[in-house]
């Protein structure tokens, strides 16, 4: 080394801060290529750095999303070709995941350009010398990643004062020790090790490292049924989350669903150079205006789609759609933020309160800046975000917080609105974000009630005492979710309906999920659609 | 829906109904609304059926920018159904290019082939809990689509002529039954320009 600085080496130097490209590079095929670069010193682009892999079909959406949440410029996937690899569908499955987390790249304002597949042979080492360049020559002559990594976690030594302290604050000293939550517990009843009160016992008696304890803090849904029963109103769901929140700043996290591709998503929105393009694949026939003083707020579901598009086949981006149709029926012709970013209800509720607080007043601002006196919001999570949490975390919103739901109760019923016909029985499944935190279940069972239905059914548990879909924020998904799932899924056929209303699209997502299963799927099926679906397919005018 | 005055710049109004719907009611809000809201001209003759609670009854307004020498209504510009048997008995005198409005669940009109506004007031005023506001949820459609008399005057006459104590109900029925003539209005357009549903 002659200590100079290693940039000038490049072959077509670029100004300013150096990129980074990660290279995922499957041990089997393209490494023995890749070997052979090294071998002969050819020059590889020094802004890659490689990581070896099993399989390309093993790293999922949410490794290649990875680096990006990390500050990378580039990702590349390299693989070798279909049929000619031990692990059989590697590449398919590659192909898919690229594809896809291409799509979310986009819609995200990165750009699809920044990851690239790539497949050769152990003797094509001259194709993937070929690749690797140009690839690094089409990054480097995108502009470097507005993606700041956000701070690992830094706090060092013991939380216990810290837990203490949230021990105190939520009261917890305040539990009779009586059972109830235990007992009303979806996660105990399916069946889990698991128990609100011995979890909230173990903590004030310091066990926070026990590994069972600290498994069930992130196995909890803070679906509310259990501080519902509380006779000493302890708040065990946001107890949950305090104790999340001081645990990753320990790097004690890590439970995330999904390998946490979720909150991966949302972390990287925290950006605020990232220019997103939320809203560019709203259809033609929507009527928006930006001079408009009501904003609508979409949330999430377009990556939803995106992201569980092979495997569930989810359409919750049309609930958007269909939120803007109704508006467009009352003539209400929102304004959007084009740059829409997560409302950061995942990242709070999984323990991430920095990049919470941040989503927060990112998104605030630039409702600020938009002028508008209201904002809409048809997802129940995003309401209660908004509308509770911001405020509670001393982010005050100078505008009104509505949710979707309310509006359109509010006009259907100053009449002459009437319901197309639908043959169809329903029963409804209650998000926790709307029933129990808001308690509003009354509002969904109006707007059902004004439907022209074949009739409707409750299920056993409903309103306020319903269980939830069985995941909440992306964190506690495992076998005893999906035995509430399954639960909460014969209960919706045992009302005989035909039609399985939701009203928050991870309801959808996590009850279809359960649908999948290959063994007793077929025995769940039901048909399910969003609430703010049905009215907008059955509205019309008198 | 502007209704053009009628011969001499009047627009002359018949309320019908049983007596107890307040129907006599509505015509002396609408009155007042007109003459200290709206600052015109008007007049109320009102008559009964053999009884007074549950018999025909109607209420006759006659709105007018001037002097009105003649208090009852030849022709009727706005004819407001509350029951069949007013509606039986008062239709033929409703202009051909007049409004009607009906209680529909209160009154079939059948074999009739004309435009007219339908609104349920009877079982909105249900579903408020106070069946006696029908009256006053008519009121307040009628104000929505007819803008014979404007929706400030009209307002503040419910509020100044109901029993003290039930001014908030009353103006919650009053918008009631405004909201529903105002969307009603907006479906019809929308239906005009082809557009039903969302
Ligand atoms: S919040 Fe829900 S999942 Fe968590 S302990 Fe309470 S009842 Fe169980
Ligand atoms: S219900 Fe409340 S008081 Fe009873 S054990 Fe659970 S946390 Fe303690
Ligand atoms: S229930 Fe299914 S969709 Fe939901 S988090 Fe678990 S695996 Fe994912």
């Amino acid at each position: 080394m002659n200590g100079k600085p290693q940039i000038e080496s490049r072959a077509t130097p670029v100004p300013g801060p150096a990129r980074s490209i990660i290279l995922f590079l499957c041990s089997w095929g393209p490494h023995a290529a890749f070997q052979r670069l090294q071998d002969e010193c050819a020059p590889i682009p020094e802004a890659v750095k490689m990581v070896r892999i099993p399989c390309t079909g093993r790293i999922t959406k949410a490794l290649l999303f990875k680096p990006f949440e990390m500050g990378a410029d580039g990702v590349a996937l390299i693989g070798c070709h279909e049929g000619t690899c031990r692990y059989g569908s590697g590449t398919k499955a590659a192909r898919a995941n690229v594809r896809d987390t291409c799509e979310i790249l986009d819609l995200l304002g990165l750009g699809a350009t920044r990851l690239r597949l790539g497949l050769f042979l152990p003797d094509d080492s001259a194709g993937l010398l070929q690749f690797l360049r140009q690839f690094s020559d089409d990054i480097q002559s995108l502009d470097k990643s507005p993606v700041a990594p956000y701070p690992l976690p830094a706090v060092q030594g013991d939380p216990t004062p810290a837990l203490n302290q949230v021990l105190r604050e939520y009261d917890v000293y305040a539990c009779q020790d009586c059972g109830k939550c235990s007992s009303a517990c979806p996660l105990t009843l399916a069946g889990k090790t698991f128990s609100p009160r011995s979890t909230a016992n173990a903590l004030i008696a310091g066990q926070w490292d026990d590994e069972g304890v600290r498994r069930d803090i992130w196995s909890c849904l803070t679906c509310g049924l259990c501080s519902d029963r509380c006779p000493s109103a302890v708040n065990f769901p946001g107890f949950v989350r305090e104790v999340r929140r001081i645990l990753l700043a320990h790097g004690l996290g890590g439970h995330e669903a999904h390998g946490g591709f979720f909150q991966s998503l949302s972390r990287t929105m925290t950006s605020p150079d990232l220019r997103i393009h939320h809203w560019s694949w709203l259809p033609d026939d929507i009527q928006t205006d930006p001079q408009s003083k009501v904003l609508f707020f979409g949330g999430c579901a377009p990556y939803f789609d995106i992201f569980f598009r092979t495997h569930l086949g989810v359409t919750t981006r049309d609930i958007l759609v269909d939120s803007l149709r109704l508006l467009n029926f009352f003539d209400i012709h929102p304004a959007l933020l084009d740059a829409e970013r997560c409302c950061g209800h995942d990242l709070y509720w999984s323990g991430d309160q920095e990049n919470f607080l941040k989503l927060a007043r990112l998104n605030v601002e630039a409702i600020r800046a938009s002028g508008v006196e209201e904002v809409i919001v048809c997802c129940p999570e995003g309401y209660r975000t908004f509308s509770h949490d911001y405020p509670a975390n001393g982010v005050e919103t100078p505008f009104k917080v509505t949710l979707l739901m309310d509006f359109l109760e509010r006009e259907i019923d100053k009449g002459a609105v009437g319901f197309k016909r639908l043959n169809r029985s329903l029963t409804f499944q209650d998000p926790c974000r709307l029933s129990r935190f808001e308690k509003k279940s009354a509002l969904p069972r109006k707007l059902l009630g004004r439907l022209d239905s074949a009739g409707f059914g409750e299920m056993q548990e409903r309103g306020g005492g319903a269980i939830c879909c069985g995941n909440t924020a992306w964190t506690g998904c495992d076998a005893f979710s999906k035995a509430l799932q399954v639960h909460r899924l014969r209960q919706a056929r045992a009302t005989g309906a035909d039609l399985l209303v939701t009203a928050c699209p991870k309801c959808q997502i996590h009850l279809r999920c359960a649908m999948q299963d290959p063994f007793i799927g077929e025995s769940l099926e039901m048909e399910t659609v969003d609430l703010t679906t049905l009215l907008a397919r059955t509205i019309q005018w008198e | 829906m502007k209704k053009d005055q009628g011969p001499g710049g009047q627009t002359e109004i018949i309320f019908t109904g049983f007596g107890g719907q307040g129907i006599v009611l509505a015509g002396k809000i609408l009155g007042e609304a007109v003459a200290l809201g709206d600052h015109k001209e008007s007049t109320l003759v009102q008559s009964y059926g053999p009884e007074a609670r549950g018999g025909a009854c109607s209420a006759q307004v006659i709105i007018s920018e001037r002097t009105i020498h003649y208090p009852y209504v030849r022709q009727a510009d706005i004819l407001v159904c509350m029951s069949q048997g007013g509606f039986e008995k008062y239709i033929d005198v409703l202009t051909p290019e007049g409004i009607l409005i009906l209680d529909s669940d209160l009154v079939q009109p059948r074999g009739l082939d004309r435009v007219h506004f339908d609104i349920p007031a009877t079982r909105l005023a249900e579903e408020l809990g106070r069946k006696m506001m029908a009256n006053i949820i008519m009121l307040g459609f009628f104000t929505a689509v007819t803008e014979a008399v404007s929706f400030e005057a009209a307002s503040e006459a419910v509020a100044a002529s109901v029993p003290k104590g039930t001014e908030t109900m009353n103006l919650k029925a009053f918008s009631k039954g405004w909201d529903y003539g105002r969307a009603l209005l907006k479906g019809r357009q929308k239906k005009a320009e082809g557009r039903t549903g969302a």
